[in-house]
């Protein structure tokens, strides 16, 4: 069997998942049973923590019904809210919760998918995998600026951050900073997978990434000794972790809730595990 | 016996051109050896069969055809907005200005040809936000959005393309069909525009390699990371520019990579052979004219 | 006739379309941008620092970006270009001199994005590992990579304005026993000065009209860089990066003050291009 190429995927996820979508139809009739008959476009942009498992979602619904065509595009949370809002796309998928004036201006209706962590990442070869609130807080304001400082090697950190439109930025900068400041000599990258391969190319670089994108090319750091695991996230004993949200508007097109819909399944829901991500059902 | 400063300029001029040269071909060979090795037809059309993919029957998920599809479908588009306005106001530059409104035209061209295409894309994605908020809710970024955008980027090198074109064509010839009767229509149409029909080829193909380079514009006027093919001018595509600037900034693993690196050397070799194509035809338009 | 005046009239009318639709894109960023202007944000504009979380959309250090990087890229270039263009135009070593100027055209044919591609692979992890500060990704990096973009434009024009020099002041030159380069320096330097002039003016231009290289090899930081190793933001990548604002914020708007202002700059550099290239008594330069 020739290994599905699925963008994105974990590689060792990619050949559970391209087992499965291998037979689309034998797994999974009655989850997509639904989108028998149905024709058209939902157009997704949005939250880029969410991606993985759109892509997947996307790439299962579209063998199984050809006459659906599923467009998946980034932006951030923030792009997301407000291109749903603005009837711009489909569903705005967003890694925080929309504000309460999104949500009056535009009509938003928001269905939670899954939980997810965001947790700080340093390149494998950096042997600081631990860090305090307070060190965490001095590297991004940029007082602390070398690694050595952190008992790491004698390199200047490298801080990586997103755009006021991410929603993992929001999160990472209440939660894990407390809100406070981050420097302005930080790079900047445009998704969750942009920070990840930053990061992974940067031997002295230091990241925030979705709990669900860590695979073996970032290291996560313990933060205040808890590491952003899939328990710790579960049980809230790692703190800065958040809900991964599709929004729609209350007129939005059938196909479009179908798509919701289908994420809420038992079907899509695994998938957000297999991905690295908690379901809520 | 050369004095230094001679010997300075020869020895410098020849150090500036072997380290171009030697950029160069780091760069190509680069690609050309990272992209060769994992180019086959799998990266391209993922798991479906090319013929299936040829004829459209079966949206490739994963590869790179749709981008290439993409990519395509942009270039046509745009070359098919940007080639009649062009062509129509490069003959009027040429032909039927004078004086200080040719001038005042040209200096407009000249500009619209510097500005920055970033700048193109924010204007197009402004508009389609306009129109979407204003006129229709079917109007959004999207691949009809993005070649009226590009054509608008290239439409500067295709009124100059004409007039240079025209203007060259030599003054015996230009003279020979009005002094039988002809009028200034008909000797544009039946003598300037074949005459130079070689030169202005040789102008559209170039100005197609531009669009199929460019990426500020359609990243903000409707390129996603994943569509499959497009099925009208109004959906989201993907196209192979920005696919290679978007792993190049977020691939997750080797074979993401490996897509990234495929699709340069794809996007390298089309733009090359346009640029090979329109030299031939240029080269043969000299020919043509020495010939005269 | 009047089939003739007609095709003249329709001509016309799609001519000054073209003309109208140029001078529209700058209405439509002074329109859209006005806000900024009018609601006395001006002088922060260029004032303060980039920080929407504090309301504050400065954009001094695109500008800086945007400029350091062009300039640099220059300095690099401009060198690269002269030595190339003597080669191609004054020495012309045979075959060599031939492969250098088919280079160079095949050069202008290299997608941009391409470059960067490279360059994120090939350069940053070699300019991390050669200074031994920051990531690699800097103003530096940045202007190596848009030297190579800019390089075929000043090489052309560089040495079509070598090749205008008549004939009979190099035959006047070799005449008196004088060599090529000799040629070269005494005469075809400052008889086409105006012609290096353009081509380096036309030079910054396309640097600073570039987007793909900076957005993906400067690493877009926002603070205003102190050195060359600095990560820096051009106004250009700083366009791409905040298009998904919100419409409505002032934060989108301000990206129409980045426009005008790249816009207002590259038509003055064409402006003064042309001014240098038709004293010459030359055609387009495109």
């Amino acid at each position: 069997m020739k290994l599905n190429t699925t963008i994105f995927g974990i590689s060792l996820f990619l050949l559970l998942v391209s087992g499965l979508s291998a037979q689309p139809a034998a797994v999974s009739t009655s989850s997509l049973e639904p989108f028998s008959g149905e024709k058209g476009t939902v157009r997704i942009s949005g939250g880029t923590a969410h991606i993985p498992v759109m892509r997947e979602a996307a790439s299962r619904i579209m063998k199984f019904n050809r006459d659906i065509r599923i467009t998946i595009a980034g932006g951030g949370s923030g792009a997301g809210i407000r291109q749903v809002g603005e009837g711009l796309v489909d569903i705005g998928n967003s890694g925080r919760m929309a504000t309460e004036a999104e949500i009056s201006k535009y009509d938003l209706r928001i269905f939670e998918l899954a939980v997810d962590g965001v947790a700080v990442v340093v390149n494998p070869r950096n042997p600081v995998k631990a860090l305090s609130s307070p060190e965490l807080r001095g590297i991004y304001s940029g007082k602390i600026s070398n690694w050595k400082e952190l008992g790491g090697n004698d390199k200047q950190i490298t801080v990586y951050t997103r755009d006021n439109s991410s929603g993992t930025r929001a999160v990472f900068w209440d939660k894990a900073l407390n809100r406070s400041m981050i420097t302005d000599r930080a790079h900047f990258a445009v998704s969750n997978g942009a920070m990840k391969a930053a990061v992974s190319q940067d031997p002295n670089g230091i990241g925030y990434i979705s709990a669900g994108h860590i695979d073996r090319s970032v290291s996560p750091v313990a933060l205040d000794g808890i590491l952003p695991g899939l328990e710790n996230i579960k049980s809230g004993t790692y703190p800065v972790s958040r809900i991964l949200y599709a929004n729609t508007r209350s007129n939005s097109r059938a196909l479009a809730l179908k798509f919701v819909d289908y994420l809420l399944t038992g079907e899509g829901q695994d998938l957000f595990a297999e991905k690295g991500f908690i379901p809520v059902r | 016996m050369k004095i230094p400063a001679e010997r300075i300029v020869i020895v410098f001029s020849w150090a500036c051109a072997l380290l171009l040269l030697g950029c160069v071909a780091v760069i190509v060979g680069y690609l050309f050896i990272k992209g060769g090795r994992v180019l086959d037809l799998e990266l391209v059309f993922g798991d479906s069969s090319p013929i299936d993919a040829f004829m459209l029957k079966n949206q490739v998920y994963s590869g790179l055809w749709p981008a290439i599809v993409g990519t395509l479908s942009l270039v046509a588009a745009a070359i098919f907005f940007a080639v009649p306005v062009g062509v129509a106001s490069g003959i009027y530059l040429a032909e039927y200005s004078r004086g200080r409104v040719k001038g005042v035209f040209s200096l407009f061209f000249d500009i619209l040809a510097s500005i920055p295409s970033i700048i193109v894309g924010l204007f197009g994605f402004s508009i389609a936000v306009f129109l979407h908020q204003h006129f229709s809710e079917r109007i959004y970024p999207c691949l009809l959005i993005s070649a009226l955008s590009l054509a608008f980027l290239v439409l500067p090198y295709i009124i100059r393309t004409t007039q240079v074109a025209l203007e060259s064509v030599p003054l015996s010839v230009r003279q020979t069909a009005p002094a039988l009767g002809a009028s200034r229509l008909q000797n544009i149409r039946h003598v300037l525009l074949p005459g130079s029909f070689s030169s202005l080829a040789g102008g559209i193909v170039l100005a197609m390699g531009r669009c199929a380079e460019d990426t500020a514009v359609i990243m903000l006027t409707g390129v996603v990371a994943s569509a499959g093919i497009p099925r009208s001018v109004l959906d989201n595509y993907e196209a192979l520019p920005f696919y290679i600037y978007y792993i190049s900034a977020q691939y997750s693993d080797a074979e993401e990579l490996a897509g990234g690196f495929g699709a340069a050397l794809i996007l390298i070799i089309i733009c090359l052979m346009l640029f090979s194509i329109a030299f031939l035809v240029k080269n043969r338009f000299m020919h043509q004219m020495t010939r005269i | 006739m009047r089939k003739e005046i007609l095709v003249e009239k329709i001509l016309f009318v799609t001519a000054a379309g073209s003309v109208f639709a140029t001078a529209g894109v700058f209405l439509f960023m002074f329109y859209l941008g006005l806000p900024v202007i009018t609601g006395g944000h001006l002088g922060d504009l260029f004032t303060s620092p980039w920080a929407p979380e504090q309301g504050l959309y400065g954009i001094r250090s695109m500008v800086a970006g945007s400029l350091l990087i062009s300039i640099l890229s220059l300095v690099f270039a401009f060198p690269l270009s002269l030595g190339c263009s003597i080669f191609i135009a004054v020495l012309n070593p045979g075959k060599m001199g031939w492969i250098l100027k088919r280079t160079v055209q095949f050069m202008t044919g290299i997608p941009t994005v391409v470059y960067g591609f490279v360059g994120i692979f090939l350069l940053v992890p070699l300019i991390r590992n050669l200074f031994e500060y920051g990531s690699g990704m800097s103003i530096l990096t940045a202007a190596f990579l848009l030297a190579i973009l800019i390089t075929p434009t000043m090489v052309l024009i560089f040495s079509e304005s070598f090749r205008r020099v008549p004939v009979s002041y190099l035959d006047a030159v070799k005449a008196l026993g004088g060599n090529p380069v000799q040629a070269f320096i005494h005469v075809i330097l400052p008889y086409s000065w105006q012609g290096i002039i353009a081509g380096l003016v036309l030079a910054v231009g396309r640097a600073m009209g570039d987007t793909m290289i900076s957005l993906m090899v400067a690493g877009n930081s926002v603070g205003l860089p102190r050195s060359i190793l600095d990560s820096g933001r051009t106004l250009t990548g700083h366009i791409g990066l905040i298009i998904a604002a919100d419409f409505d914020s002032l934060e989108f708007k301000s990206l129409f003050a980045c426009g005008m202002i790249l816009y207002v700059f590259t038509a003055l550099i064409v402006t003064t291009a042309r001014g240098l290239h038709y004293r010459k008594g030359a055609g387009s330069f495109k």
